[in-house]
């Protein structure tokens, strides 16, 4: 039971990593209206950021607030240089640029880091496990589920609360009426960019400790990211929540018995809600 | 419509003077996938970004089909069309439902379900590895071991694929799928069924691309766990790009030009993706519209400066 119980935690750490990756995504898919295919490849190179900065200065806590805006000013640049001028371009354009992107990233990740993946260890602290009273549980691993957890509430709070997260709702509904507001679109459209950024580069650097680092999460990352999506919904917190705990939870469960399903399952879960919810969790669209 | 014919028909006798007949081969090979992709693309408007899950699909199929249970090509060829027809039927039924952004993160999503059964069912695939030791079996007693020969039936094959290409685009099937494309609220009022129209060109692309699997399969005698991968996929929306989506011989003259470049650059550097990437981002900034595109406008610049 308690192994049952510890592999929902497990779930939960996880899925809740994959609502953030989601919600960034969405964030940006939703505003800027573009299908971002580098949403992975800024999630890898959070990770592999917050393993250079942490083991470059000794503290993994300053890694963790340097590496996420080390991604997001990344964000803010590939904005500014190339997706800024592809707003009036179809989808397609759009979709191979950021699909040129994310090669250019992967490639430079492998360039810059080696094509071997490697281990890295969560700081001190956080190391070992804490006793939960039904089981024993990583440390690091509750400490991601806490962290991930406030992230998404003060993405929600910002949303819900502030005046800007309100423009961004309104730029997800109606851009056009947005900016006949009298509100500048285009800063919008770049400070969402550089905010989704930064939620996938925090999302990379929280997994970094889990997962280690390869060159391959980041095309990973972005499947996963796409399921919380179509099945949560475009701007729905709620949804990628909802969705990113779902995938999360059923990974952990599979995987516990059948190791080898444990990506696929990922991808059968989301078949499987589509094939009873086409219009999925929230019925958006 | 004579010319463009005349000229492909020119490259097929050239072009293995030029390059090695596997390249040749894969060339329109490349070509055939290209033409099924540029269905959904090009003519519906449907931007899927998972073409190799029926590509992968038909290739591991019909590749263990001929290496375990010893099926002719005539048989494999079958089972190729069959398969991919098939898994683009079961992709399309959920993907055709949601429409815009939601559409192609479904298509990509799907795509990852089909690479990673591939990836883990290592005893069929070979995993990572890929799964080596595909025959390429005769056919009516024509040996295909002879990689020149192999070239013949590849390029009668795509010249069967791009005439019927041609004849689905012209039909009435083709003309619903371009209205589809151009106003879908409008084909829905005048009375079509837009999904199942949708989940039509899925599956006449997807056999289009699974006939390009098995031939891929056949050529290089394995099938790389990439075959299946989104990489893959990205590579023919690229080559149909970079053609010109708004034509039939678009995805043909892209996927000329992109096995060529990737031929040439992957030889040069292990890491030429990057380089593929950079190629991808300069041809969105600075050659939107494709190769067709280009050359018209260079024709009419020209003519426009003799008559000066």
């Amino acid at each position: 039971m308690s192994f049952v119980a510890a592999q929902i935690l497990n779930g939960i750490a996880t899925g809740m990593l994959y609502a953030l990756m989601g919600l960034g995504l969405s964030l940006v898919t939703g505003i800027l209206n573009i299908p971002n295919f580098a949403h992975g490849a800024l999630f890898a190179i959070g990770a592999y950021l917050l393993a250079t900065v942490a083991v470059a200065i000794g503290n993994f806590w300053i890694a963790l607030l340097i590496a996420p805006v080390g991604v997001a000013l990344l964000g803010l640049a590939i904005e500014y240089a190339g997706i800024r001028r592809l707003y009036a371009a179809g989808h397609d354009y759009q979709l191979l640029f950021t699909f040129g992107l994310a090669l250019i990233l992967s490639e430079s990740i492998i360039l810059i880091w080696g094509p071997i993946g490697s281990s890295y260890l969560p700081p001190a602290i956080l190391r070992g496990g804490a006793d939960l009273g039904f089981t024993m549980y990583p440390k690091y691993r509750l400490f991601v589920m806490m962290a991930a957890g406030v992230l998404v509430f003060a993405t929600w709070l910002f949303l819900e609360k502030t005046r800007y997260g309100a423009i961004m709702r309104a730029g997800i509904e109606n851009k056009e009426m947005v900016s006949l507001l009298g509100i500048d679109i285009q800063k919008l459209f770049t400070v969402a960019f550089g905010l989704g950024a930064w939620l996938a580069g925090i999302a990379g650097a929280l997994t970094a400790p889990i997962r280690g680092l390869n060159p391959g999460m980041g095309p990973d990352m972005l499947g996963i990211a796409f399921v919380v999506v179509a099945l949560g919904g475009l701007g729905n917190l709620l949804g990628a929540i909802a969705a990113g705990l779902i995938i999360g939870v059923a990974q952990a469960l599979v995987a516990a018995y059948w190791t080898e399903a444990s990506t696929v399952v990922i991808y059968a879960v989301m078949a499987v809600i589509l094939l009873v919810r086409p219009q999925g969790l929230f019925g958006i669209r | 419509m004579k010319k463009p014919f005349l000229l492909i028909l020119i490259s097929i006798f050239l072009l293995p003077l030029v390059v090695r007949p596997a390249i040749a081969s894969e060339i329109w090979i490349f070509a055939i996938f290209g033409l099924g992709a540029n269905l959904l693309l090009g003519y519906t408007g449907l931007l899927s970004f998972g073409q190799s899950t029926f590509f992968g699909s038909a290739a591991y199929v019909a590749g263990w089909m001929m290496k375990v249970h010893g099926i002719n090509a005539f048989l494999a060829l079958v089972a190729g069309i069959g398969v991919g027809a098939l898994s683009a039927a079961a992709v399309g039924y959920l993907c055709v439902q949601r429409s815009g952004l939601y559409f192609i993160m479904l298509t990509f999503a799907l795509n990852q379900l089909f690479y990673f059964t591939a990836y883990q069912w290592t005893s069929v695939t070979g995993g990572e590895d890929g799964m080596p030791g595909v025959p390429r079996p005769a056919l009516a007693g024509i040996d295909f071991k002879d990689p020149l020969i192999y070239y013949a039936f590849v390029s009668l094959l795509f010249l069967l694929a791009l005439f019927l290409m041609k004849r689905i685009t012209e039909s009435p099937l083709g003309k619903i799928l371009q209205a589809i494309r151009e106003n879908e609220v409008r084909a829905e009022a005048v009375g079509y069924n837009v999904p199942r129209f949708k989940l039509l060109a899925f599956v006449v692309g997807g056999a289009f691309s699974g006939l390009a699997g098995v031939l891929y399969a056949m050529l290089f005698g394995i099938v790389p766990l990439e075959a299946i991968s989104f990489v893959f996929s990205g590579n023919v929306v690229f080559a149909t790009l970079i053609g010109g989506s708004g034509s039939l011989y678009g995805p043909v003259i892209g996927s000329f030009v992109f096995i060529w470049l990737s031929e040439s650059m992957s030889t040069v550097w292990a890491r030429w993706p990057l380089l593929l990437g950079v190629a991808f981002v300069l041809v969105v900034m600075f050659l939107r519209g494709g190769l067709v595109e280009a050359w018209t406008r260079f024709w009419t610049w020209r003519s426009s400066k003799q008559r000066d």
